[in-house]
C-alpha cells in the first residue's frame, strides 16, 4: 500500500510539472504592432457561415487592399452555422489568439460572452479609430448594444427595428378573395382561417411550430423567459408575462384555434415548417419582417407571399444585436482591428469584396452600385448580413433601386422598446435561471402553440416557475433595471 | 474417431427446432435493424417535393438523385474527406490497438507488481475528465496539434473501456500454462506476448480493432474543434457540419436576417439521408473483414487443445 | 541502498511490463490527467482573462459549491435523478441479457454465412445518429401520418397523440435504446465465445452434455468475467444518460419531461441561456463522483467473491 501511495505521489508531481509547462505556454505574449503597408500585421477573423471554397483567394485580394490602406492583412475562418457557438465558446474560454469575431443575440451570445470577458471593451477605440462607424451607424445600434454602459461589439448597419407581420400564401388569398388589410390582431385572423379550414382540408390554415411565440406588447428581459415590461410602461415594472391579461387572452385564442383545427396538431414538437413551406400547403403564419421581405420570401419559396403588419416596428435589444463583430479580449492588435472594422463598415470597395468576392471572377458590375453574380460566385457565397454594414453592398439586378433608402426610412420609423440598452446580469441568479429554464422548456411550446388549455396549464406552469425561483430572478432584474434607469436619466 | 464425431455432432448441433427458432429471432431482429437503413436509402433517392407532400414512403411516387447531386457538388472535397477518414481510421486503429493491447496485457498478468495501480490509473479516466476546454488547451497549446491530422488520431487512440475488455480477454482466454511454456522455452516477455498471446487473442483484438475503427470513422467532434483547413476535414465531420447547420437554421427560422439570408440555400431532408448512406456504405462493406477474425478465432481455439 | 535499491530491483523484475504500459500511460497523462486539473472550474465562477486559460482559472472567483446547487434546487432534481438511474438499470440488465442471448444464438446457429449476415445487420443502427433515429420514431408515432396510428385506425382505434402522453414512453425509450445498442454489445460477447477453448465443449460432449447444458456449464461461466467487468463499468456511468436518446427521440416534447428528463438534458436546458462552464463542469463532476463511489463499492463486493473478476 505504501508503495502505491509513493507512485501516486510521483504521478502527481509529474502532473504538477506539466501544469507549469502548460502555464508557460498559455502566457500572453505582447508584441509591438507594426502595421504599415510594408510590414502589415495579420488579423485573424472568425465569422459565421458555411465555409466557402474561395475564402483564402478572396482574402488575398482583400489583404492587398487593406495592407495598402491600413497596414493589415486578413485571415478569415468561417465556421458553419450549427458549430459556430460551441467552437467560439471553447476558443474564447481557452484564450486562443483571435482578433475579430462574429457575435450576435442568436449565435455565440453577445451579452453572455461579453460578460465573461471574451471581448475587448471598445469605448475608446471606437472614438479613436472608429469615427466612420459612429457617423454611419444609427446611434440606437451602439446605444442598444451597450453592456453595463460599455460597448463590446460593432453592430452591422441593417434593419434596426423588428416588425412582426402576418404572412399569407397569396394563392389562397386570391382564390377566396380574402381581405388581409383588416388583419392586425390574432383575433382578426379568425374569419380567414375559417374559410381556409372549410374549403382546403389539405392546407394548414395557421402554420405554427414550436419556436413560434404569439405577439404580446411586452419587452422581454431575457428572450423567452416570462419576465417582461409592458411596451407603454412608465414605471418599468417587471411582470410575469404569463400573468398579464394580454397573454392570457392570446393563449386562449390560440387554444381555440388549435381546437378548431387551424393549427397543426403537432405544432408543439415541430422544429420548423420548412416541409410545408416547400409544398405551399399553408395559408398564414407570423414572421419578423424587413423592407421588401415579401420579395425575398416569394423568391425563396417559389410562389408569391404577401404580408401585413402585426405589430409596430420596435427596436429591441435582440434586434440591435442581430449581427455584430467584436474584437477579442486578447487581440494583439486591437487598434488595427478597429481600423479594419471601421473600413469594413464605411468603404464600399472593401465591403463588397468581402461580401461578393473578386470583381470579374465572382461578380461583375452592372451599374453604379448594381452587380450581377457570375458562375464562380457559388464558391464564394457569403451571408451578407453577418459581415458589417449591409447598406454599402451593391444591389442585385432584381433589387429595387430604392432598397437602402427604404431601409433607412424603416430604421428611422422604429420606436425604441423600453428595455433597449438594458442587459440583465444573470451572474447572481444562475442557479435559478437554470431551474426556470427547465420549467420554461417544459411548458412553453405547448402553451404558446395552443396545444394545451391555458385555463389549467397556466396555473400549473406558474406554480412551477415560482418554485424554481422566478420571483427571485424578477426581483434581481428589477433592482438592476431601477439602477440602470437611475444611471441613464 | 469418425464414429465418435458423428455421435458428438448430435450434441454439438442444436436440435432443428431450436435452430429454426434461433434463426427466426436473430433474423427478425436483424431485419428490424436493417429496415430503417433501407428506408434511409430509399428516402435519399426520393424526390424532395414528393417527400414533403407524402412523408416517408417505402415506394415513393417519384425517385430522384437530386440529393446526391447536391452532395457531389462538393466533389473533390468529398473525395478528400474520404481520404482523410480512411487515413485517420487506419493509422489510429493500428496505434490504438497496439497501445491498448500492450497496456491490457501487462495489467492482465499476475506477475506484474503494479497491475492494480495501472488498472486503476486507466479506469479512473473513464469517469473523470476535465471537460472540453482543458482538453482543448492541452491539444492545441501544449501539444501544438491544431490543424494537424494527429489531432484527429491521438485524442481517440486509447480508451480505458477497451483496455478493460481486452484485459478480460487476455486473462480468461490465455491459459497461464502457455505463458509458462514460453518462459521455459526462454522467450522474453515481449516474445511471449507477440508470438504466443496475440495469435490466441485474435477475436479480442478484432473486437477492439472494430470498435476503434468505428470510433474513428464516426468521429466528427475532434475535427470541429481542431481542424480549420478544409483539406483535413474528415467525412463524418463534413456531413455532421451540414446536418448540425440545417438543424440550427431550422430552429432559428424565426430570425429575420438569418432566414432571409440563408434559408434558400439550405440542403434538404433527402440530402441528410444521402449523407448517412455515403458515410455508412464503405464501413458496412468493411465489416466482413473483421468478422473473418472472429471465425479465425474459432479455428485457433480448436487448435489450442 | 534501502528503498531506492529495492525500487530498482522491482523495476527490473517488472521492467518489461512497465515498458508495455508506458505508451498508453503517457497518453493517459496528456489526454486525461492533465486536463483533469480543469475540474477546479467547478468551484469557480469562470471568467476569461486575456492572459490565457491558467490566468483565467486563477483570477476567477471561488464560489464554493454554488455551481452544484442548480442540480438539487427544485423538485426536478428528484425526477431527473430517478429517470437517469432507473433507465440505466433497465438498460444494463436488459442490454446484458439480450446481448448475451443474441451472441449465444449467433454462435450456435449452424449456418455460419447467415449468422454473419444477421450480425452485420444488427450493427447498422449504430451508424444512425439520434437525429435520424428520432425521425424514424416520429414516422411511426406521428399523430396524423404515423404508421402506428394508421394501423390502429384499421382496427377502429382512435389515433393517439404519442408525443403528449407520457404513459408509453418508458417502454419506447428502452426499446429504442436496445434496438440501437444490442448489435454493438453482442459483438463483444460473440468474440468472447469464439475465444473459448473448443476442447472444453468436446469434453462435455463426450460426457454426454446436451447443448443447453454446454451453454449453462461452459459458455456462461466463461463469459462471467467479461459480464462482470462490463457491468461494473456500466455502473460507473449510471448517472450519465445518452443525450440524443432523451432529447431527439421524444422531440424535446415538454409534456413528456416527467419520463424523459434526465440529468444530461436538464443540464443542457438549464445552461442554454447562461452557458456557465463552471456549472457544466460541476454537473460532470457530480455524475463522475457518484459513479465512482458506486463502482468502488460494487468492485469491492465482486472482489470478495472472486478477485480475478474485479476491475482492480
Amino acid at each position: 500500500m505504501g508503495r502505491k501511495t509513493k507512485s501516486f505521489t510521483a504521478a502527481l508531481s509529474l502532473l504538477l510539472v506539466m501544469s507549469i509547462v502548460l502555464s508557460a505556454c498559455g502566457g500572453g505574449k505582447n508584441e509591438s504592432s507594426e502595421g504599415t503597408a510594408e510590414k502589415p500585421v495579420e488579423l485573424i477573423w472568425y465569422t459565421i457561415g458555411t465555409p466557402q471554397k474561395d475564402v483564402n483567394k478572396v482574402m488575398e485580394e482583400v489583404s492587398k487592399y487593406t495592407a495598402e490602406k491600413i497596414g493589415v492583412t486578413v485571415k478569415m475562418n468561417m465556421i458553419d452555422w450549427g458549430d459556430y457557438s460551441q467552437k467560439l465558446q471553447v476558443m474564447t474560454a481557452s484564450g486562443e489568439a483571435v482578433d475579430i469575431m462574429f457575435t450576435s443575440s442568436w449565435a455565440f451570445d453577445y451579452v453572455q460572452s461579453a460578460r465573461k470577458g471574451a471581448f475587448m471593451q471598445i469605448d475608446d477605440l471606437l472614438k479613436e479609430h472608429g469615427q466612420g462607424i459612429m457617423e454611419t451607424l444609427d446611434p440606437a445600434f451602439l446605444e442598444g448594444s451597450k453592456i453595463d454602459g460599455h460597448n463590446y461589439g460593432i453592430p452591422a448597419n441593417k434593419e434596426l427595428p423588428a416588425q412582426e407581420v402576418w404572412r399569407f400564401n397569396k394563392q389562397y388569398v386570391d382564390k377566396y378573395k380574402l381581405d388581409t388589410s383588416s388583419v392586425y390582431t390574432l383575433e382578426s385572423l379568425e374569419p380567414l382561417l375559417k374559410t381556409i379550414k372549410e374549403n382546403e382540408p389539405d392546407v394548414y390554415p395557421f402554420a405554427v411550430d414550436k419556436n413560434q411565440m404569439p405577439y404580446v406588447p411586452y419587452d422581454y428581459v431575457i428572450e423567452k423567459l416570462p419576465m417582461a415590461v409592458s411596451l407603454d410602461t412608465t414605471d418599468y415594472k417587471i411582470v410575469n408575462v404569463l400573468d398579464t391579461p394580454e397573454m392570457k387572452q392570446i393563449l386562449s385564442t390560440m387554444h381555440k384555434y388549435y381546437k378548431a383545427g387551424y393549427i397543426p396538431t403537432e405544432a408543439a414538437t415541430m422544429d420548423s415548417m420548412t416541409d410545408v413551406q416547400t409544398t405551399g400547403k399553408w395559408f398564414a403564419d407570423r414572421a419578423t419582417s424587413q423592407p421588401f421581405a415579401d420579395n425575398l420570401w416569394s423568391a425563396s419559396y417559389g410562389y408569391p407571399v404577401v404580408s401585413t403588419p402585426a405589430s409596430e416596428a420596435l427596436i429591441y435589444n435582440w434586434s440591435v444585436m442581430g449581427s455584430m463583430q467584436a474584437i477579442s479580449a486578447n487581440s494583439k492588435y486591437p487598434e488595427k482591428a478597429m481600423e479594419f472594422l471601421n473600413l469594413l463598415n464605411t468603404d464600399p470597395v472593401l465591403r463588397n469584396m468581402v461580401d461578393s468576392g473578386i470583381e470579374g471572377v465572382h461578380y461583375k458590375k452592372a451599374g453604379d452600385n448594381v452587380m450581377e453574380n457570375l458562375d464562380e460566385s457559388k464558391n464564394y457565397d457569403m451571408p451578407t448580413f453577418s459581415l458589417g454594414n449591409v447598406m454599402l453592398t451593391y444591389l442585385n439586378t432584381t433589387d429595387p433601386t430604392n432598397k437602402w433608402e427604404e431601409f433607412k426610412k424603416f430604421n428611422d420609423a422604429g420606436v425604441q422598446a423600453p428595455l433597449l440598452g438594458f442587459n440583465f446580469d444573470t451572474s447572481k441568479v444562475t442557479t435559478e435561471i437554470a431551474s426556470v429554464n427547465n420549467v420554461k422548456e417544459e411548458y412553453w411550446a405547448a402553451l404558446m402553440t395552443g396545444t394545451v388549455d391555458p385555463e389549467t396549464y397556466l396555473a400549473r406552469a406558474n406554480e412551477k416557475f415560482k418554485a424554481a425561483g422566478l420571483d427571485k430572478i424578477m426581483a434581481e432584474a428589477q433592482r438592476q433595471l431601477d439602477e440602470w434607469r437611475a444611471a441613464n436619466k | 474417431m469418425s464414429a465418435q464425431t458423428t455421435k458428438g455432432r448430435d450434441f454439438h448441433k442444436l436440435t432443428p427446432v431450436w435452430n429454426v427458432a434461433f434463426h427466426a429471432v436473430a433474423g427478425i431482429f436483424a431485419l428490424l435493424c436493417v429496415f430503417p437503413f433501407l428506408f434511409v436509402t430509399v428516402i435519399s433517392f426520393t424526390d424532395e417535393s414528393t417527400l414533403a407532400k407524402n412523408g416517408y414512403q417505402l415506394f415513393p411516387e417519384k425517385w430522384s438523385v437530386e440529393a446526391y447531386t447536391y452532395l457531389f457538388k462538393a466533389g473533390d472535397q468529398l473525395l478528400r474527406s474520404y481520404g482523410v477518414t480512411i487515413a485517420v481510421t487506419v493509422i489510429g486503429t493500428v496505434i490504438g490497438v497496439v497501445f491498448t493491447a500492450l497496456f491490457a496485457y501487462a495489467i492482465s498478468r499476475h506477475s506484474f507488481k503494479y497491475r492494480n495501480f495501472f488498472a486503476f490509473f486507466a479506469f479512473f479516466t473513464m469517469l473523470f475528465n476535465g471537460g472540453l476546454v482543458p482538453t482543448y488547451i492541452v491539444v492545441t497549446q501544449l501539444l501544438g496539434l491544431k490543424d494537424s491530422i494527429w489531432a484527429l488520431i491521438l485524442p481517440l487512440a486509447v480508451n480505458a473501456f477497451y483496455i478493460m475488455i481486452l484485459r478480460t480477454f487476455f486473462s480468461t482466454m490465455v491459459p497461464d500454462a502457455i505463458i509458462e511454456s514460453g518462459k521455459i522455452d526462454g522467450a522474453g516477455e515481449f516474445g511471449i506476448f507477440f508470438k504466443l498471446v496475440l495469435p490466441l487473442s485474435l477475436p479480442g483484438l478484432a473486437t477492439i480493432a472494430l470498435f476503434s475503427t468505428l470510433g474513428y470513422w464516426n468521429d466528427w467532434f475532434n475535427a470541429l474543434l481542431y481542424i480549420n483547413t478544409p483539406n483535413l476535414v474528415p467525412l463524418q465531420s463534413m456531413l455532421m457540419r451540414i446536418e448540425n447547420s440545417m438543424q440550427f437554421i431550422m430552429q432559428n427560422s424565426q430570425n429575420a436576417s438569418l432566414s432571409m439570408g440563408v434559408l434558400q440555400s439550405m440542403p434538404q431532408d433527402t440530402s441528410r439521408m444521402a449523407m448517412v448512406v455515403l458515410a455508412t456504405g464503405p464501413i458496412v462493406f468493411a465489416y466482413p473483414f473483421f468478422q473473418r477474425y472472429f471465425i479465425q478465432g474459432l479455428t485457433v481455439g480448436a487448435v489450442k487443445e | 541502498m534501502g528503498a531506492f535499491g529495492r525500487f530498482f530491483k522491482n523495476m527490473n523484475r517488472n521492467a518489461a511490463m512497465l515498458v508495455m504500459v508506458l505508451p498508453a500511460t503517457l497518453w493517459f497523462i496528456f489526454f486525461s490527467y492533465l486536463p483533469m486539473a480543469g475540474m477546479i472550474i467547478a468551484f469557480k465562477e469562470y471568467r476569461y482573462s486575456r492572459d490565457g486559460f491558467l490566468a483565467s482559472i486563477i483570477e476567477s472567483k471561488w464560489v464554493g459549491l454554488q455551481n452544484f446547487k442548480f442540480l438539487f434546487s427544485t423538485n426536478d432534481a428528484y425526477i431527473i435523478t430517478r429517470n437517469t438511474v432507473v433507465y440505466n438499470i433497465f438498460f444494463i440488465v436488459l442490454g446484458l441479457v439480450i446481448a448475451v442471448a443474441m451472441a449465444i444464438m449467433l454462435a450456435e446457429i449452424t449456418n455460419k454465412r447467415l449468422a454473419k449476415v444477421y450480425q452485420t445487420g444488427m450493427f447498422l443502427p449504430y451508424f444512425l445518429s439520434w437525429v435520424i433515429v428520432g425521425y424514424f420514431v416520429f414516422s411511426f408515432l406521428s399523430l396524423d401520418r404515423g404508421v402506428v396510428n394508421q394501423v390502429a385506425g384499421w382496427f377502429g382505434i382512435d389515433p393517439m397523440n404519442w408525443y403528449s402522453d407520457p404513459t408509453y414512453w418508458p417502454i419506447i425509450i428502452v426499446v429504442v435504446f436496445l434496438w440501437k445498442s444490442v448489435g454493438y454489445n453482442s459483438v463483444i460477447y460473440l468474440a468472447a465465445i469464439m475465444g473459448i477453448d473448443k476442447s472444453l465443449y468436446e469434453a462435455a460432449m463426450i460426457d454426454g452434455a446436451n447443448k443447453w447444458q454446454q451453454i449453462r456449464n461452459i459458455t456462461l461461466p466463461m463469459l462471467t468475467p467479461l459480464i462482470t467487468i462490463l457491468t461494473l463499468l456500466a455502473i460507473g456511468k449510471i448517472f450519465y444518460a445518452d443525450f440524443g436518446l432523451f432529447y431527439q427521440v421524444p422531440r424535446d416534447s415538454g409534456t413528456l419531461y416527467s419520463v424523459t428528463n434526465v440529468i444530461d438534458t436538464y443540464v443542457y436546458r438549464g445552461l442554454k441561456s447562461t452557458g456557465e462552464i463552471g456549472m457544466s463542469t460541476a454537473a460532470g463532476l457530480y455524475q463522475s463522483l457518484i459513479g465512482f463511489v458506486l463502482v468502488i463499492t460494487s468492485n469491492g463486493i465482486v472482489r470478495k467473491f472472486n478477485k480475478d473478476n474485479a476491475l482492480f
